[in-house]
C-alpha cells in the first residue's frame, strides 16, 4: 500500500523536498492529523494534487478514517483506494460529496456492494471508476452508476454483474473504455453496447460471447484495443482501427475476416498476444491484417511448428516463442525479422547452441533474451556473446557447465544487467569469470555443485543488486568472511541447508541494508510492513503460516550418499578460498 | 555582510527577513525571480513580496533555506516541523519549489 503513495510522488508532481518533509510530519500520527485536521479554510485552498498526496500517504500510513476524508471535499479529483478492505458503504458515502471527483479507483475493496455506490449516484464530474473485483457489486450497482452521465472509463471485469447489468450501460454514451472482463456476460449484452459507439478499449476476457456477438464490432469505429482472451470467437470480422488484441486461449480460425476488396483498409495491428491459442491454419489466420507496424507478439504455448508467417513482420520489438515445438530450422525466420528486435523468448523449446547460432550476428538490438530450459550448452553462451546490445540473459535449467571459463566471453558484453544460471550444472570455476562484468546488477545461480569459493568470486562484482544463490553448499564460515559488493540489496540464499540460524542474523546485524531470504529467517521485515487486516485476508487463503514453513523445509541430507555427508563435515573448513583462511579460520 | 549578497523577504504582514541571496536560492522561484533578465523591481531592488505568505510560515520557509545550505553541506540534522504548520508550509514550499 505503500507503494500508492510513492508512485503518486514519483509521479513528478511532487519533487519538492520541503512539501515531501511536510507530508511526511502532517501524517507522523494521529495527534499530528488533530492539530492540522480543523484548518478548514487552508484545506479548502489546498492545491489538488498536493491534497492527493497527503490524503494516499494518510491511506499508507493507516490514519484515514471516513469522516476524515470531509476534509478533502473541495480539491481532490483523484482517489485511488485499491485493496483497502476497509472501504465500505461509509467511505463512499463521504466520497460521493467530493466535488470535484474525476477518478476514483476501488478495485478489490471487498467491502464495497451494490448499495454502497448509491452514495456516488448523480456525481457531476466522475469520469473513471475502477470496481474491479468487487465481487459483491451486482446489477443493482449499474443502476446507482447510470446518474453519473460523466463517466467514460468504467472498470467490473470480476464483479457479479450479469448480462442484465451490461446492457443498462448502454445509457452511458460518452463511455470510451470498458473492462467487462470474467462477468457471464453473453452475444445479448455485447449487441446492446452497440451505441456506444465512442467506444475506444474493451476487455471482455473469459465471457460467454461467441463469433455472433463479436460480428457487431464493427460498430465501434474507433475501438483499438480489444481483449477477447478465453471466448469462443473464432473468427473477428473486419475492423480496421484496432492496434491492440488479444485472443489468447481462444481457437483461432482466423484474425478479421478477409474476403473484402483491396480498396478497404486492413487492421494495422502494433500488440498482438495469442498465448496458448489453437491455430486452424496459423499463415490463414495471419493472412488479413497488415503486419507491417507489429511490433509485441506473443505467441507463447501455441504448439506452433511452422513460423514461415514471421516473414511479413519486420516491425517486430518483442517476439515470445516460449513453449512451442519450434527447433533450429524456424530460428531462420526469427532472424530474418531481427533488425528490430530488442526482446526474444524461445524458452521451452528445441532451439540448440545451433539454433542460437544461427540468430546471432542477425539481432543487433536485442537486450532481453530467454533460453531457460532449451537444450543448449556452452557453445550457445559463445554464440550469446555475440549479440551487441544484450542487458538481460536467461539460461536457466540449461546444460551450461561454465567450464573452461566457458562465462568469460560474456564480459564482452558491456550492457550486461541481468543473468540467470539457475538449474544449471555450474561449478565454482566456471563463476570465476562473472567477478569480472562490469555492469552486472542481478546475478541469479542455483547449482549444488556451487560452494564457498564461487561466494568469494562475487565480491568483485561491484555493480551486483540482487544475487541468489540458492542449493548451494555454502558454510558458516564462508558467509562469515563474504564482503557483499557495496550496492548488494537483496541476497537470496534459500536451500543453502548448512547455513545456522546465528550465522544468517550475524550477517543481516552486520549488513543491515541487505535484504536476505532463507529458510530459517521469516520475513519479519515485511510482517512488519503489512497491515494487521492484510495478513488476516492472506491467512484465510492459505494454511497456517507454520505449516506452510514446514513444508517448503526439505531435508537436503537426502541429495548425498553417506559417505559425502561425512566428507562435507569437515567441508566448511576445506572450502573457505585460501586468501582469508588465516585470518578467520584458524581452527582451535 | 554586504548589501548586494542578501535579499530581502516580505511578509503578508508586511515583515521584512533579510537573508543570504545565497539561501534564498534554494527557492527555485526565488532564483527565477531574482535572475530573470528585464526590469523587474524584484530583480532591481533585490527584494521580494509575498502577498500569500504569513510571517509564521516565512520565517519557517527562512530557517529551511538555511537548514538546506547545511544539510547539502553534509551536516546532517532533522528539520522539526510543527504539525499545525504543515499545511500551510506545505503550500508556500510548493508555491516557492524549494
Amino acid at each position: 500500500m505503500a507503494d500508492h503513495s510513492l508512485v503518486i510522488e514519483a509521479g513528478g508532481e511532487l519533487e519538492s523536498p520541503l512539501v515531501r518533509r511536510c507530508i511526511e510530519a502532517a501524517t507522523q500520527s494521529a495527534d499530528a492529523v488533530e492539530m492540522w485536521r480543523r484548518q478548514r479554510r487552508t484545506l479548502e485552498r489546498l492545491p489538488s494534487q498536493l491534497a492527493e498526496a497527503l490524503l494516499h500517504r494518510l491511506l499508507s500510513r493507516r490514519l484515514l478514517y471516513p469522516s476524515l476524508l470531509e476534509v478533502f471535499k473541495y480539491n481532490v479529483e483523484k482517489v485511488d483506494l485499491r485493496g483497502e478492505s476497509s472501504v465500505d458503504a461509509e467511505w463512499m458515502a463521504y466520497l460521493g460529496a467530493f466535488h470535484f471527483l474525476y477518478s476514483l479507483n476501488v478495485s478489490e475493496c471487498h467491502r464495497i456492494n451494490s448499495s454502497a455506490l448509491w452514495s456516488l449516484s448523480g456525481m457531476n464530474h466522475l469520469k473513471e471508476m475502477d470496481l474491479s473485483r468487487c465481487s459483491k457489486v451486482n446489477d443493482a450497482g449499474i443502476k446507482h452508476l447510470l446518474s453519473i452521465r460523466t463517466i467514460e472509463t468504467l472498470c467490473i471485469s470480476e464483479t457479479s454483474v450479469t448480462t442484465n447489468g451490461v446492457t443498462l450501460l448502454s445509457s452511458l454514451k460518452k463511455i470510451s473504455k470498458l473492462e467487462l472482463g470474467g462477468l457471464f456476460i453473453t452475444d445479448t449484452a455485447l449487441v446492446s453496447l452497440r451505441v456506444l459507439t465512442n467506444l475506444q478499449h474493451l476487455d471482455i476476457w473469459g465471457s460467454d460471447v461467441t463469433n455472433e456477438g463479436a460480428s457487431i464490432l464493427v460498430k465501434f469505429p474507433n475501438l483499438n484495443f480489444l481483449n477477447l482472451a478465453w471466448t469462443k470467437v473464432t473468427v473477428l470480422p473486419n475492423l480496421p482501427s484496432i492496434t491492440c488484441l488479444n485472443m489468447s486461449n481462444c481457437t483461432i480460425h482466423s484474425i478479421f475476416k478477409g474476403g473484402f476488396n483491396d480498396n478497404d483498409n486492413k487492421a494495422t495491428l502494433k500488440k498482438l498476444i495469442l498465448s496458448g491459442t489453437s491455430f486452424k491454419d496459423v499463415t490463414k489466420a495471419f493472412s488479413y491484417f497488415d503486419p507491417i507496424c507489429l511490433s509485441f507478439l506473443d505467441l507463447s504455448n501455441s504448439s506452433l511448428r511452422d513460423l514461415s508467417f514471421l516473414l511479413s513482420m519486420k516491425a517486430l520489438e518483442n517476439l515470445d516463442l516460449s513453449g512451442n515445438l519450434i527447433g533450429d530450422d524456424s530460428v531462420e525466420f526469427i532472424a530474418s525479422v531481427g533488425a528490430n528486435l530488442e526482446t526474444l523468448n524461445l524458452s521451452n523449446t528445441r532451439v540448440t547452441s545451433a539454433g542460437v547460432g544461427i540468430l546471432a550476428g542477425h539481432v543487433p538490438k536485442l537486450e532481453t533474451i530467454s533460453l531457460s530450459s532449451t537444450p543448449i550448452d556452452d557453445l550457445a553462451i559463445s554464440y550469446i556473446a555475440m549479440i551487441p546490445s544484450l542487458k538481460a540473459i536467461d539460461v536457466k535449467a540449461t546444460y551450461v557447465t561454465g567450464v573452461d571459463s566457458s562465462l568469460e566471453v560474456l564480459g564482452n558484453l558491456k550492457n550486461l544487467e541481468k543473468l540467470n544460471l539457475e538449474e544449471t550444472p555450474l561449478k565454482d570455476e566456471g563463476v570465476g569469470p562473472i567477478s569480472n562484468f562490469k555492469k552486472l546488477s542481478h546475478l541469479s545461480l542455483r547449482s549444488s555443485f556451487l560452494t564457498d569459493v564461487s561466494l568469494q568470486y562475487l565480491t568483485s562484482v561491484t555493480k551486483l543488486k540482487t544475487l541468489s544463490i540458492r542449493d548451494a553448499i555454502l558454510t558458516s564460515a564462508g558467509i562469515d568472511c563474504f564482503n557483499p559488493p557495496p550496492f548488494l540489496k537483496s541476497l537470496d540464499l534459500t536451500g543453502c541447508w548448512l547455513l545456522t540460524k546465528d550465522v544468517i542474523f550475524s550477517f543481516v546485524e552486520r549488513h543491515p541494508g541487505i535484504k536476505i531470504r532463507h529458510e530459517l529467517v521469516c520475513d519479519f521485515e515485511e510482517a512488519k510492513h503489512t497491515s494487521p487486516l492484510q495478513t488476516s485476508v492472506r491467512r484465510r487463503f492459505s494454511s497456517s503460516p507454520l505449516k506452510y514453513e514446514m513444508s517448503a523445509i526439505i531435508d537436503e541430507r537426502l541429495k548425498y550418499s553417506r559417505a559425502e555427508l561425512l566428507s562435507m563435515q569437515f567441508a566448511s573448513m576445506a572450502i573457505v578460498p585460501p586468501s582469508d583462511s588465516g585470518m578467520s579460520m584458524s581452527p582451535e | 555582510m554586504k548589501k548586494e549578497d542578501t535579499v530581502k523577504l516580505i511578509s503578508a504582514e508586511g515583515f521584512e527577513f533579510v537573508i543570504d541571496k545565497n539561501a534564498a536560492m534554494v527557492s527555485q522561484t526565488i532564483r527565477n525571480m531574482l535572475t530573470s533578465p528585464g526590469d523587474f523591481a524584484e530583480t532591481e531592488h533585490q527584494e521580494v513580496t509575498f502577498p500569500e505568505i504569513s510571517t509564521t510560515i516565512l520565517e519557517k520557509i527562512c530557517q529551511y533555506f538555511y537548514w538546506s545550505l547545511q544539510y547539502a553541506s553534509g551536516k546532517e540534522t532533522e528539520f522539526h516541523i510543527e504539525p499545525e504548520l504543515t499545511l500551510e508550509l506545505m503550500m508556500a514550499a510548493n508555491y516557492l519549489h524549494t
